[in-house]
């Protein structure tokens, strides 16, 4: 049967060919099997980062400012203007503390958070492996920073045991590889020898990755389904997938038809950004459960099987773990176990991805996460929208950099998976409020579409986007109207 | 029983100057005091020591100690290769040499040579 590529609708005798794209996944860092836990802390990790952050913003130094000497934290000397380069931890009054939970009666229910930690008395903290170094004076604003960052700093000890910062350097975005305009069929030739794009030999010789040059190949982004809540409609999920495999389309009339399912065979990818299912809450208490609750249990992640292999009988789709999904808490999680999805596993098109996500479509590089990274800073910095804050971490170069210190984390001993080595063309993040999204410049030439999806249970909305353009737009599967 | 040993020390046990980090005081063979020397390796303690030892006052005090060790130790504490608790000293050496950081060659040598312990100084201790 078709590998990955075409999928024939009959319409009045017009087969439509659902368009291909070369896959590559580049999730092999976001993943942890290979990894032993000695009974190492956070300090290794965050030693890596250091380690790797520091190197590069030295090399950036000789271009911002090289007349002016480095020095580690402990060499500071008072009143002479130099250099630091450390970790920033950001002390907040009114973050949560685990001892504060001890001092106070033990309650079953949560206390009551406030949804942004930010007070006016934060201050910021720099950390190296010498020493840590109170920040003063005022361009940094401790607002816009949160703990876990690697910057330079350039100020001088004032000599009343505070650093005053006159300038601060980040690392910035990230170099990109650019979008090759004109395909050298060679590249693809490799990169279709590669085990996760098993072309079939005939097809090969055929394959053009452009076809006609700047045709509209559509990536589709949905999340937050939460199949088996109270608030997921059916009806909704059914018109997506209804769309997607070219199911829908009015019979009347003929332009009709091919107009919607040429749409739809212009789609080539599907990506899920978590939080597709809700297990019901209340059973998960603890309680030995009867043979009904089991089979409540597993009723929505049956019903979301039964979905997605509809999907994948058609075009690939690649499913995150989210926040609420049956697997593991800590960053990155790993992939939705196979076994969950019987019915979809079978095909080739099905991939389970980790959280966060990265993979290449053609060579336009994608990466995301269903949220959790974004909203951390939310909770521990200010900014006007969730896409300012994607932008913050493109230019910090690091994904996550609230981990692992209020954000879950494996303690990685030699290595942080987060850290940005390349800057993505498309940069996602799931589970928002609303859709947003901006085309974010960088002084190099980079050019990145940062998206951010919306709950789908909540707002019956889906991503779009055009590859050839990166151009970006919601389609709404809203089944109520005049609200 | 430690008690009974002999009285006098001297012939049991060799003073051996301690170098490097441990700052451990032996007591002085010449005094006819029942006492052991405490050794700051073993923090004190004669846990390790088998009864057959002890008895005969022939304390293994050296504790696996030597100028090996002392290099490995060095390495330990050396900030430069980031923080040394919860991860074995090859493992440590190894993602040093990937950073980049050129640790010696020589504690790797010792490492893989297998006579030396393969834990940080603090393994076990903090």
């Amino acid at each position: 049967f078709p590998a990955m590529g075409a999928m024939e609708i009959e319409a009045d005798n017009t087969h439509l060919q659902r368009k291909h794209s070369l896959y590559r996944s580049l999730d092999e860092k976001f993943e942890i099997q290979k990894e032993t836990y000695r009974g190492q802390q956070y300090s290794q990790i965050y030693f890596a980062r250091l380690h790797h952050m520091r190197t590069l913003l030295y090399s950036l130094l000789p271009n911002w400012k090289p007349h002016l000497p480095v020095c580690t934290v402990l060499g500071l000397e008072e009143g002479k203007e130099c250099i630091i380069v450390g970790t920033l931890y950001k002390h907040m009054k009114l973050k949560p503390t685990i001892l504060d939970e001890y001092s106070k009666e033990r309650s079953v229910v949560p206390l009551v958070k406030p949804h942004n930690f930010i007070h006016p008395d934060d201050h910021l903290v720099l950390e190296d492996e010498s020493g840590r170094v109170k920040l003063g004076g005022t361009v940094l604003l401790p607002s816009k920073y949160v703990t876990g960052i690697v910057v330079a700093l350039h100020g001088k000890d004032s000599g009343a045991g505070d650093f005053f910062v006159q300038d601060v350097l980040e690392a910035g975005l990230p170099p990109q590889i650019e979008q090759a305009l004109k395909s050298s069929s060679i590249a693809y030739l490799l990169l279709g020898l590669g085990v996760n794009n098993p072309l079939p030999q005939n097809r090969m010789n055929f394959y053009h990755p452009y076809g006609i040059f700047g045709e509209d190949k559509y990536v589709v982004f949905v999340s937050g389904i939460r199949v088996g809540s109270n608030m997921s409609n059916p009806l909704q999920f059914q018109l997506l997938v209804d769309h997607i495999t070219g199911h829908l389309g009015d019979v009347k009339v003929k332009l009709h038809i091919e107009q919607e399912q040429s749409i739809a065979a212009q789609i080539v990818h599907v990506v899920i950004a978590g939080n597709s299912v809700e297990i019901p809450n209340g059973l998960l208490n603890g309680q030995n459960l009867g043979s009904k609750e089991q089979s409540m249990l597993s009723e929505p992640i049956k019903e979301l099987d039964i979905l997605l292999t509809q999907i994948v009988a058609g075009v690939s789709v690649d499913i995150m773990p989210g926040p609420d999904d049956p697997a593991n808490f800590s960053l990155p999680q790993q992939a939705l176990n196979r076994c969950l999805f019987p019915g979809s596993s079978v095909y080739n098109t099905f991939r389970s991805c980790t959280n966060p996500h990265s993979f290449g479509l053609d060579d336009i590089r994608f990466l995301g996460t269903s949220g959790q990274n974004i909203d951390d800073l939310e909770k521990y910095s200010e900014a006007t929208d969730k896409l300012e804050f994607m932008e913050r971490t493109l230019r910090w170069r690091h994904l996550a950099p609230t981990a692992p210190n209020t954000l879950g984390c494996y303690p990685f001993s030699d290595r942080d998976p987060f850290l940005l080595e390349e800057c993505p063309h498309v940069y996602f993040i799931g589970n928002q409020n609303k859709y947003e999204t901006c085309l974010l410049t960088g002084t190099e030439g980079q050019s990145v579409r940062l998206i951010s999806i919306p709950k789908f249970c909540e707002t019956g909305v889906v991503v779009v986007l055009n590859m050839r353009n990166l151009e970006c737009h919601a389609l709404s599967f809203g089944t109520q109207f005049g609200t | 029983m430690a008690s009974t040993a002999s009285r006098d020390m001297k012939g049991f046990y060799r003073q051996k100057k301690s170098g490097g980090i441990t700052k451990g005081k032996t007591s002085k063979a010449s005094t006819s005091k029942k006492q052991q020397s405490k050794s700051a390796t073993t923090l004190g303690s004669d846990v390790a020591q088998t009864p057959a030892l002890i008895s005969h006052g022939a304390l293994d005090i050296n504790d696996g100690y030597d100028e090996n060790e002392s290099v490995l130790r060095q390495f330990d504490m050396n900030m430069a290769y980031g923080p040394c608790l919860g991860i074995d000293r090859l493992a440590r050496w190894e993602r040093a040499q990937k950073l980049g950081l050129n640790p010696p060659k020589e504690v790797e040598t010792l490492l893989r040579e297998g006579k030396v312990g393969a834990q940080c100084l603090w393994d076990g201790r903090v």
